[in-house]
C-alpha cells in the first residue's frame, strides 16, 4: 500500500517535469516583433501573433524618459530606460486580446496584442 | 498625472512598508530589538540608489535578462530569508543574545533587500521627469501622497498588531509572512518566465472575472500573496509549495518550541 502510494507521488512528479519539459510551447518557434517607444507612444500599438506560440518583443524606447512595459494579462512588466532596448518573451497565448501599456505614461503608451 | 502617480509610488512602497510592519511587530512582540529598522530603512534607500544608477548595466547582464535575473534572485532570497525568520523567532536557546542578534540581521538584510527593489524603480521613475522637466511639481505631490499612504499603511498595521490584537498578534505576523514569502516566489517566477529561463505554458486557470488584477482587491492581493489571475502550471506549483513548506516550518516551530504568546 505504501509503496503504491510511493509510486503514485513519482508518477505524478513525473508527469509534471514531463509536462513542463516536452510541452510544444517550450521548443516552438520564436517569431521577433520590434515595437519603438516614441514620444510615450508603443509603435506599432496593435500587434498580431499567432497563438500557442511563444514570441520575442523587441522594444526599443527612443524617447530620452525611462518606461515601463506592463500588461496584466500577459504576467509582464520591464522597465526599459531611455535610449535603450529591451526584450521580452510573451506567450504562448490563447487566441483573444491581451492590452498592454507604459506604466510611467499611462495616458498615451497604450497598446494590445492580437492572438489568432 | 497626479493620479497615475500615486498608484506607481503606493504600489510600490506599499510592498516594503506591510513587510517592515509586520517584522517591527514580530520584534516587539517577541522582546527583540528594532535598532535594525532605522539603520536598514537608510542602507536600504542608499542600495536603492545604487541599483537605479547601475540599471543599464544590470539590465544587460545575463543577454539582456539581468533585470528579470537580479530582481527574481532578490525576491527568491528574500522567500529563504523569511523561512529564516520563522524558524528562529521562537526558537528556545541557552545564548539569547546571539539569536537576537541574528534575528535582528535577518530583518536588516530582508528591509534592505526590500527597499532596494521597489525604491529603485521609484528612483527611476521620479527621474524621468527631473530629467525633462516636466509635470514635476505634480509627480511630487504624487509622491509624497503614495508614500504617506504606504507608510501609513505600515503603521497601522503595525498598530494593530501590537495594541489592538496582542494574543493573536504573533500568529497573525507569521500568517502574513508566509503570504509575502508566497508573493515574493510567485514574482520571482513570474520574472524567470519572462526571461525565457523557466518554460512558459498556457495557463491553468483564469480567475480574472472574479478578481481581476487592474481592480483595488487585486492590486492589494498582488502586493500582499503576489495574485496572479492566469497562472501556468509551473508557476502554480512553486507558488503553492512554497506556502506549503513556509507553513509546515511555522507549525514545527511553534509546536516544538512550544509557542509562547506574549
Amino acid at each position: 500500500m505504501e509503496q503504491d502510494r510511493k509510486r503514485i507521488h513519482k508518477a505524478g512528479w513525473c508527469i509534471l517535469v514531463l509536462y513542463i519539459c516536452l510541452s510544444p510551447a517550450t521548443f516552438a518557434e520564436r517569431p521577433v516583433i520590434t515595437i519603438e517607444i516614441r514620444n510615450h507612444l508603443f509603435i506599432p500599438s496593435e500587434i498580431t501573433v499567432p497563438a500557442n506560440t511563444k514570441v520575442k518583443l523587441m522594444i526599443k524606447n527612443l524617447d530620452s524618459t525611462a518606461e515601463e512595459f506592463e500588461s496584466y494579462e500577459l504576467n509582464r512588466e520591464k522597465v526599459i530606460l531611455g535610449h535603450q532596448k529591451a526584450v521580452i518573451f510573451i506567450g504562448p497565448l490563447s487566441p483573444g486580446e491581451y492590452p498592454f501599456f507604459g506604466e510611467f505614461y499611462p495616458k498615451t503608451a497604450q497598446g494590445k496584442i492580437i492572438v489568432e | 498625472m497626479l493620479l497615475s502617480s500615486v498608484i506607481i509610488i503606493l504600489r510600490e512602497v506599499l510592498e516594503a512598508t506591510l513587510l517592515i510592519g509586520v517584522l517591527l511587530s514580530l520584534s516587539k512582540q517577541t522582546r527583540l530589538s528594532t535598532r535594525w529598522a532605522p539603520g536598514s530603512v537608510f542602507i536600504g534607500f542608499v542600495s536603492a540608489y545604487f541599483y537605479s544608477r547601475n540599471f543599464t548595466r544590470i539590465s544587460g547582464w545575463f543577454e539582456g535578462m539581468g533585470q528579470e535575473v537580479t530582481n527574481a534572485f532578490i525576491q527568491y532570497l528574500l522567500y529563504i530569508l523569511i523561512l529564516c525568520i520563522i524558524v528562529l523567532l521562537f526558537r528556545k536557546t541557552q545564548r539569547p543574545t546571539a539569536k537576537s542578534w541574528i534575528i535582528s540581521s535577518i530583518m536588516a538584510l530582508i528591509v534592505i533587500l526590500s527597499i532596494t527593489h521597489e525604491g529603485s524603480e521609484i528612483l527611476i521613475y521620479l527621474s524621468n521627469f527631473f530629467l525633462v522637466q516636466d509635470h514635476v511639481p505634480i509627480v511630487i505631490a504624487g509622491a509624497v501622497i503614495g508614500t504617506s499612504i504606504g507608510v501609513s499603511v505600515g503603521i497601522l498595521i503595525y498598530f494593530v498588531l501590537t495594541n489592538v490584537m496582542p494574543h493573536y498578534s504573533s500568529y497573525t505576523g507569521v500568517f502574513l509572512l508566509i503570504l509575502f514569502s508566497g508573493g515574493m516566489l510567485s514574482h520571482a517566477t513570474n520574472l524567470l518566465i519572462q526571461a525565457d529561463w523557466l518554460p512558459s505554458q498556457l495557463p491553468i486557470w483564469n480567475t480574472s472575472s472574479i478578481i481581476s488584477e487592474q481592480s483595488i482587491s487585486g492590486q492589494l492581493l498582488y502586493a500582499i500573496m503576489g495574485y496572479e489571475a492566469t497562472p501556468t502550471v509551473l508557476h502554480a506549483a512553486i507558488y503553492f509549495g512554497g506556502l506549503v513548506v513556509a507553513m509546515i516550518l511555522a507549525i514545527l516551530s511553534m509546536t516544538r518550541n512550544k509557542w509562547r504568546v506574549e
